[in-house]
């Protein structure tokens, strides 16, 4: 059976931030320098030319575009400055519209409105929160770590767990049918090595170890502040070891995230030249997470809390507004889908 | 009788001196009737040895000149010419060669090769003691010059030739100037409208005094040769009952610039007349160049999806055409972004077998890509194939680029992109024997070096009669025909060859045998005192001797060949 030209994905691609692909006259320059293709398994031409032919159901069942890390190689060396690098980029965020069973990823990711009026719905809430218990702190300190713990469970329960199923449908079951039992245990080692490390990162801008390493210090740090602030209690502790690590933690996460939202700025290389919203939503708000957590922190210890109960507002508006949009629907999710694509390819390859 | 020879055997490095025994050579001809001088020489051809012999000329007074070397083909001009600078004329210059006919050809055996050279270097000096001085001929040439053909390659041809104060005689089959051009409505690049172009040229040479434009006209014969060709010309009647016309005119030269056809798809090629929504590529310039309104219909249907099937009647391996048409990538990606451009919702897929937009037309296939246009790709053994279902024309392919995946496109219209073949009308080549290449459009004589000379002097050819052209390429040709033209017939006067045959109008009987043995069509009938008897065309004449042995009254001798010399040739060699 003939697969359908569509012609008009190239459109609904561009919503997702492709720039320039169709520009592309299939030299394959991008896929000769890409540290990361393989014989076996290349790209980004291939997912270039099924962009440009608008084969929507080849694209989903690839796991091609997660393998990529944007070290930009592609970009710089095209010669029609068709932006391979960017094509990826957008391709993962049309497949994450597409893994997300509420379909609230693609509204966020193609609407600027909608992404503002989202984030607002959650400040108003969380003020109207904040001002229906009378501004107590205790209660609002308490409420906020419960909100935390709820709001993990929930996000990970209804969001994550189902739009991972359906990754795993689209690019596991729909091209192999059925893999044996035995492989999901034996390539569970590369899901948490790939969530943790980012190892394939490492490998893709040969020439530049620090990116990897900013980015795997900034995971860990985002992770433990996460673990330190949900199950050690971090702004309620006594412990004084509990209190310097989250000052350390938090002050990683603004020191990297600063770095990065400068990057953006300066667009010093092509992975940041073409800023979505989402992408500078992400930095912006893990910088403000780190800021506020750390500010909150120090204004406790401080004894400025009581008289300063803003800076705990904002935080948890910060806090709510990452946990219910840009975790779930936002960039956050790439975190997942990387290694779990890593898994799945894992899982494909061993058949 | 010649006295005083000069005799020159040459080394040619070690090529003959390592088989051929040259000094051997010289010993045996030094003493020979007439010989004044005989050397050997490393290299014959250098300069310093070519004024040696301008010297020797001189200071021996010699009054014929041998050299012993190489194949004539390389260096027969050059010692005519150094016997020319010696005072010399330069037909009593003998040139033999004993380099591919001795030493090469009997590098087994050297005895026997420098016998060989021996007999030849006799055989060379035989003929030299009959070696006349020769001038070469001249007759006047007619200063008007015909251009057949008035598209955009005619018309610039008559142009730049009227520039040259020569008069010139544009003739033009159909009923008005343009051609192919002046039907096209934008033009690449320039997005010039071709009518405004070839309407240009036009009103211009219509100012001009030395131009003649001859519409509805047809060269219906030629006779004679360069500088002074007739053509006989006939005017079609414009009403029925008008009568023919028919005209004789005499020009030095002629520009053929006929161009070409389109290629017409056979029945059912790519769906063909099967299909009512299969078109060619002028079909659909036409369309969309006359198409107005923001949607585009072709028979009162809408037109969105339009698949443009490349390369039709073009590089088939197996078929007629064989070479690129070269102009129908560019032509067809133009006429797709103007459709892009002129209405809403058009997308276009191109089935294409590698895109040829050379040059600036590149920037036509970058446009075409910017705007989403996509591009499908096959080897020409598995070309797109079109067919129907459920009421739909649908184009599918299995494409190189998408890993040989089979895709499918459901077109409203499909565009055949049919390239240039020669005009099916060939009757202007039969007329003045214009050869034509194994594409069947007329052949120039050599591709690089002489790309708008034919073999018959005097006929230059321009524009895409001689092969697939685009518009810049056609009126590069014209011009260089039309330089080419005018430099035949622009002194006034015209040198051929002395080198050519000659009657004896006492022997000859008018038998004909020489009329059908002659390729060039140089003998012509001839009465003198109510005889009947041949007489050679001189500026047709190429001298090739084809005449002089089937002449029963052995009445034909060819100048410098004569039975004499050739009979003196064989004696010194047996």
């Amino acid at each position: 059976m003939a697969s359908k030209i569509n012609p008009k994905f190239s459109e609904e691609l561009k919503k997702y931030g492709s720039v320039n692909f169709n520009a592309c006259y299939n030299c394959g320059t991008c896929t000769a320098v890409c540290s990361l293709s393989t014989t076996d398994n290349s790209f980004p031409r291939e997912m270039v030319r099924l962009s440009a032919l608008g084969l929507e159901s080849e694209i989903k069942k690839s796991l091609k575009p997660w393998e990529c890390y944007y070290c930009g190689e592609c970009t710089s060396n095209c010669p029609q400055t068709a932006n391979p690098g960017e094509l990826m980029m957008s391709l993962r965020r049309w497949l994450t519209a597409q893994y997300d069973w509420t379909g609230l990823s693609g509204l966020l990711y193609k609407s600027l409105i909608a992404t503002i009026l989202a984030l607002s719905i959650v400040a108003v809430g969380v003020w109207y929160f904040a001002h229906s218990v009378g501004y107590e702190t205790k209660t609002m300190l308490h409420t906020g770590h419960l909100f935390e713990m709820i709001a993990i469970g929930t996000v990970f329960l209804l969001i994550f767990v189902p739009n991972l199923l359906r990754m795993w449908y689209f690019t596991v079951v729909k091209n192999n049918a059925k893999a044996p039992i035995k492989h999901y245990f034996t390539a569970l080692a590369d899901l948490f090595v790939h969530m943790f490390t980012q190892k394939r990162s490492k490998d893709c801008d040969e020439k530049d170890n620090f990116r990897w390493m900013e980015h795997f210090v900034l995971v860990i740090a985002y992770l433990s502040l996460l673990f330190t602030t949900v199950f050690l209690n971090w702004f309620a502790t006594e412990s004084i070891f509990i209190i310097l690590l989250g000052y350390v933690e938090s002050f990683l996460v603004f020191l990297i995230t600063v770095h990065f939202v400068s990057g953006r700025i300066q667009k010093s290389k092509s992975l940041n030249k073409f800023s979505q919203p989402s992408d500078w939503l992400f930095v912006i708000w893990l910088l403000l997470m780190g800021l506020t957590a750390f500010l909150v922190r120090l204004f406790i210890d401080l004894d400025i809390l009581e008289t300063n109960k803003w800076i705990y507002i904002i935080h948890l508006t910060v806090l709510a507004q990452w946990a219910l949009i840009i975790v779930p629907f936002g960039k956050w999710s790439h975190f997942l889908y990387r290694s779990f694509a890593m898994y799945f390819a894992k899982i494909n390859k061993s058949l | 009788m010649k006295e005083r020879i000069g005799v020159y055997i040459c080394h040619c490095g070690g090529n003959i001196s390592d088989y051929v025994d040259v000094e051997k050579v010289r010993l045996a001809v030094e003493n020979d009737e007439g010989v004044a001088l005989a050397r050997t020489t490393v290299f014959a051809c250098s300069d310093s040895n070519q004024n040696d012999m301008v010297d020797d000329i001189k200071k021996y007074n010699l009054d014929g000149v041998i050299v012993a070397s190489c194949s004539p083909k390389l260096h027969l001009v050059t010692f005519r010419n150094v016997t020319e600078r010696g005072d010399l004329n330069k037909y009593t210059y003998v040139h033999t060669n004993i380099r591919e006919q001795a030493s090469w050809a009997h590098s087994d055996d050297k005895t026997g090769a420098t016998e060989k050279a021996i007999r030849l270097v006799k055989a060379a000096i035989a003929k030299s003691r009959y070696a006349e001085p020769l001038y070469p001929n001249q007759f006047e040439a007619e200063k008007t010059i015909a251009v057949i053909g008035a598209g955009i390659s005619g018309m610039k041809a008559a142009a730049s030739l009227s520039d040259k104060n020569t008069n010139v005689i544009l003739i033009e089959k159909e009923n008005k100037v343009g051609g192919h051009v002046a039907t096209w409505d934008s033009l690449i690049m320039s997005d010039e409208k071709g009518s405004e172009l070839t309407n240009r040229i036009y009103t211009d040479l219509q100012k001009r005094k030395n131009v003649t434009i001859l519409t509805n006209s047809e060269v219906i014969s030629s006779k004679g040769s360069i500088g002074d060709f007739t053509l006989k010309i006939r005017k079609k009647a414009q009403q029925i009952g008008d009568p023919i016309e028919t005209a004789e005119f005499k020009v030095g030269s002629v520009v053929v610039a006929t161009g070409f056809d389109s290629y017409t798809p056979k029945e059912g090629e790519f769906g063909f007349s099967s299909y009512q929504n299969v078109i060619t590529l002028p079909d659909f310039k036409h369309l969309i160049d006359s198409s107005s309104g923001k949607q585009l219909e072709y028979q009162g249907k809408k037109i969105n999806n339009i698949a443009y099937i490349y390369c039709v009647g073009s590089r088939q391996s197996d078929g007629e055409n064989t070479y690129c048409s070269r102009y129908c990538c560019t032509a067809v990606i133009h006429a797709a972004n103007q459709a892009k451009k002129k209405f809403k919702n058009i997308y276009n897929f191109h089935f294409n077998r590698g895109i040829r937009t050379y040059g600036k037309q590149e920037l036509l296939y970058a446009e075409s890509l910017q705007q989403g246009d996509i591009y499908l790709q096959s080897f020409e053994d598995a070309p797109p194939q079109v067919y129907a279902e459920n009421g739909k024309t649908k184009v599918k392919i299995k494409d190189i680029l998408t890993k040989d995946k089979e895709l499918e496109v459901e077109a409203d219209l499909i565009v055949l992109v049919t390239g240039m073949v020669p005009r099916s009308d060939s009757s202007i080549g039969t007329i003045l024997k214009l050869p034509k290449g194994r594409d069947k459009f007329f052949n120039e004589i050599h591709m690089k070096l002489r790309p708008v000379e034919t073999v018959i002097d005097g006929i230059t050819i321009a524009g895409t009669c001689q092969g697939p052209k685009n518009i810049m390429e056609s009126v590069n040709s014209a011009l260089s025909a039309a330089a080419k033209s005018y430099s035949y017939i622009s002194k006034g006067i015209l040198e051929t060859e002395p080198i050519v045959a000659n009657v004896d109008t006492d022997l000859c009987t008018w038998c004909e045998k020489c009329v059908e043995a002659c390729p060039f069509d140089a003998i012509i009938q001839k009465e003198i005192n109510g005889k009947l008897i041949a007489e050679i065309n001189n500026s047709v004449c190429k001298g090739c001797g084809m005449c002089t042995p089937v002449c029963p009254p052995d009445a034909i001798n060819l100048i410098n060949y004569s039975s004499e010399e050739i009979m003196s040739m064989i004696d010194a060699l047996a």
